[in-house]
């Protein structure tokens, strides 16, 4: 006999509100729905209510966590619609905060991913961690999270000379510490008890659901948007694409963990040989119609902006696809035949971040059956 | 494969390829000449689709397909006129793009024949049947 | 009516409910202290559990709907009862405790298992998914824990030949502590394992892992019951500590130090803050393990320590 564990939308392994219906027997899952809309905020059409200038904030805002990605990606869209090239030192600095995002997006997620098995000790010592790297972030860019640098056609605030000590002081800390956590998360046993050989990918469901980012490199395939399609400064900045095999919870923290020691030596190569001169050019908002996509690696992977101009100061249609989108694709294969104590990390293994909204599902504990509530129903029970 | 290349695969299916650079291209077609295009691809070992995104043109849903043939980005729009909103699925030969078309379905109205698996995935439950709120007619009204 | 005075003054005042609750919450607001330090973390003052109850006495009692029975509102204050009688067995000022029986080994064991078996009505009684999930989890840990523990005390018994703590303690004031006896060490290590699974305390907090099952059969509890079962987790924190200390840590001993007379009771408090400050450390070191792998480890590694102490003690006089 199946019954039905409810994971969501409200549930402590959950950052986010988001829906997972498991079928389990016993402990063993033997299949899992996913309902997504719960934040659904209607970006897309919101883009195309708005000029080229306020869309730069609204991208913004998609994520929380990978912002600068986001407005990265908008604005080298919006520049190859008006045909304007950014100046060399507003490439470096776009891709310093991109590194620096990176970082921190993973250590937030090894915090997490220590959390959900557990190790609390772990998670403190990650986010603690974590206050590095967002303190260089507000040094160079004024907002710890948010970092509203970017613009059409370059970046609004310089990275000051005085700044560059500071920055190596805190990167050596980092890596510091990542190695730590590397030996950590190759030796301690009980993180290997809970992390090996479980939520595995195969490379070929990898490759079959179009997995991105970590994700698709834990199960062995080379993909990364900076090495295939390089975009801004990186096509002048050498770095490897971690890689692991198995394709288990264990590979994709540690193809996270070895992405961190990477962003630290390229944001390191970045602030050496950044070039002089401006930081920004002036772009008219009047751009022509015309349509272009653009991809960038995000923390997460793949992340894809597709721009139709239509000659007036609003985009016709702009299209985001996060990664996460990509990814949820691969979920199923990764649940099934597991138990019910590797949901949160596995869940948590794709480092989801959800984005979409309006709806409760309830489980009726009597018979079993799970009903979905709309909104207006909702609004009913508060009066 | 770079853009010159996919432009030879793909060019006896195509009406029209703009090359914008090595990287990235754009080419129109139709329904029925898109499961050739696929099969070329899968055959040349591309297995990537990065999304699908369908825009509202007024008369014309454009539904555009990007596939990822490393490096370069083939952006292959497939026009549909209003009164005749179908399309077969390509889930039998990408699998990965069952998200992308439930996305499709549900904000611009395409049906999509043969979807495995054709529920809502954004949209509450009880929106009503027949409202697409990517459609130019919902802005309008919506305004 | 001496005795009936007596008994009321012991089950409430000391060493029952009122001494018990002080000290147990106090040691649980210190391992919070501790843990917080070991995180990098300023931590809660060490008097936060009190306000924590405090706070969930003051609440409003909610019982869900599905819940709506005669067991899940006792439970909680079977549990409580229970694990304030044990109090009673331990010895906390001398070898002599406040209670004494031939066999209060065998009391206590059956009475430390009752706060567990009412989780776990607890939880199957409360309608809920989660509920359900983290009792049949706890279901399992019991049948890992328990056998390791008991295996334990045996061996003590066997070394000691009396069922009763008491004698145990008197035989260490003359012999030294059974921890330092070759043939005891491995049952000592083997109970501490016990102590970590019966606390619930990680690797062993399966039953309660939050990122999985919320709070596990606790997860319909709100307000004054919760209130009731944190209570009684705390009194069953200083009671296993206790419960150890006299098997293996020669219980409370009065000392004289430069003239003045220190009474058993600090040495009680020294021990058991000790042994719940080891748990901690090991509960900041390691993760979660699974429910599976907590069996295995059990029945394996721990099992073998404990079987291995009592076949030494039996061979070896």
């Amino acid at each position: 006999m199946t019954f039905v564990v409810p994971i969501g939308p409200q549930h402590p392994a959950l950052k986010e509100p988001e829906f997972f219906r498991f079928e389990v027997r016993g402990e063993e899952i033997v299949d899992v729905d996913i309902h997504l809309g719960y934040a659904h905020r209607g970006i897309e059409e919101a883009f195309s209510r708005r000029n080229y200038k306020h869309n730069i904030y609204l991208s913004e805002r998609i994520c929380g966590i990978c912002n600068v990605v986001h407005s990265t990606t908008y604005c080298q869209a919006v520049e190859q619609l008006a045909g304007v090239e950014p100046p060399e030192r507003a490439k470096y600095i776009r891709a310093i905060i991109m590194e620096l995002e990176r970082i921190h997006s993973h250590l937030l997620w090894l915090g997490i991913a220590a959390h959900q098995i557990g190790f609390n000790t772990l998670f403190m010592l990650a986010w603690r961690d974590r206050e590095y790297v967002m303190d260089l972030r507000e040094m160079i860019s004024g907002g710890r999270v948010h970092s509203a640098t970017n613009t059409i056609g370059g970046v609004r605030r310089d990275v000051k000379i005085e700044h560059v000590p500071t920055f190596l002081r805190g990167l050596e800390k980092l890596e510091q510490s990542t190695n730590y956590y590397i030996n950590l998360f190759k030796s301690d046993r009980t993180i290997l008890a809970r992390c090996t050989n479980l939520g595995v990918l195969s490379k070929e469901d990898a490759i079959k659901f179009c997995t991105v980012g970590p994700t698709a490199r834990a199960s062995g395939l080379k993909t990364d948007i900076r090495r295939d399609d390089p975009y801004g400064a990186y096509d002048a900045l050498s770095f490897d694409v971690a890689i692991e095999r198995d394709g288990d919870v264990w590979a994709k923290g540690m193809v996270r963990l070895r992405e961190i020691l990477e962003s630290i030596q390229i944001v390191r190569q970045a602030l050496k040989e950044m070039p002089g001169g401006p930081i920004r050019i002036r772009v008219g908002l009047q751009i022509p119609p015309n349509e272009t996509i653009e991809r960038t690696e995000a923390p997460r992977g793949e992340l894809l902006y597709y721009i139709r101009s239509n000659g007036t100061e609003i985009p016709e249609r702009v299209r985001v696809r996060t990664p996460t989108y990509g990814n949820f694709a691969s979920m199923k294969s990764m649940f099934v035949g597991g138990t019910i104590a590797e949901i949160p990390i596995v869940i948590w293994g794709i480092d989801p971040c959800f984005a979409c909204n309006d709806r409760v599902t309830l489980v009726d504990s009597r018979t079993g059956k799970t009903r979905i509530a709309s909104f207006d129903e909702l609004r009913r029970w508060r009066k | 494969m770079h853009s010159n290349e996919v432009a030879t695969l793909v060019k006896k299916h195509v009406d029209d390829i703009r090359i914008v650079d090595d990287r990235c291209l754009f080419a129109t077609s139709d329904k029925q000449r898109l499961e050739n295009i696929l099969r070329a691809l899968r055959v040349q070992k591309v297995t990537h689709i990065s999304a699908i995104t369908g825009v509202d043109t007024g008369n014309v849903v454009e539904v555009i397909y990007h596939f990822d043939c490393q490096p370069a980005e083939l952006n292959l729009k497939i026009p549909l006129p209003k009164d005749d909103l179908k399309i077969p699925t390509i889930t039998e030969i990408f699998p990965g793009a069952i998200m992308y078309e439930r996305d499709l379905m549900e904000m611009l109205g395409v049906k999509v024949e043969g979807h495995p698996d054709p529920r809502r995935l954004f949209l509450p439950d009880d929106w009503p049947e027949g409202e697409y709120p990517l459609r130019k007619e919902w802005r309008e009204k919506s305004k | 009516m001496m005795e009936v005075v007596n008994f009321v003054i012991n089950s409430l005042i000391f060493p029952g409910l009122l001494f018990a609750s002080l000290v147990g919450l106090l040691y649980v607001g210190i391992d919070r202290k501790v843990t917080g330090h070991m995180q990098h973390r300023i931590g809660p003052p060490i008097w936060q559990e009190y306000l924590d109850m405090g706070k969930l006495l003051s609440k409003e009692d909610i019982t869900p709907g599905p819940a709506q029975s005669l067991v899940f509102n006792t439970v909680p204050l079977i549990a409580l009862g229970a694990i304030v009688a044990v109090m009673l067995f331990l010895p906390i000022t001398s070898a002599q405790p406040a209670l004494t029986s031939v066999a209060d080994l065998i009391v206590i064991i059956y009475m430390l298992n009752i706060p567990a078996i009412c989780i776990m009505l607890g939880g199957y009684s409360s309608g809920s998914p989660f509920g359900a999930s983290g009792a049949g989890r706890y279901v399992v840990q019991l049948l890992s824990y328990e056998f390791v523990f008991i295996l334990a005390i045996i061996a003590v018994v066997a070394r000691v030949g009396s069922l009763s703590l008491g004698t145990v303690v008197g035989y260490q004031v003359q012999q030294g502590w059974l921890v330092l006896d070759w043939r005891l060490l491995p049952a000592a290590i083997a109970a501490l394992i016990a102590a970590q699974g019966k606390l619930l305390r990680v690797p062993f907090d399966i039953p309660e892992a939050e990122s999985e099952i919320v709070h596990g059969a606790l997860t319909e509890y709100s307000g004054p019951k919760l209130a009731i079962w944190r209570l009684a987790y705390d009194i069953e924190t200083i009671v296993v500590a206790g419960l150890l200390a006299a098997l293996f840590f020669g219980g409370p001993t009065a000392y004289v130090i430069g003239g003045t007379q220190i009474p058993g009771v600090v040495d009680f408090l020294v021990k058991t803050l000790a042994i719940v400050l080891f748990t901690t450390t090991l509960r900041n070191i390691m993760a979660r393990l699974r429910i599976d792998q907590a069996l295995k480890f059990y029945w394996s590694f721990a099992a073998l320590l404990a079987i291995i102490s009592l076949v030494l003690v039996l061979a070896v006089p």
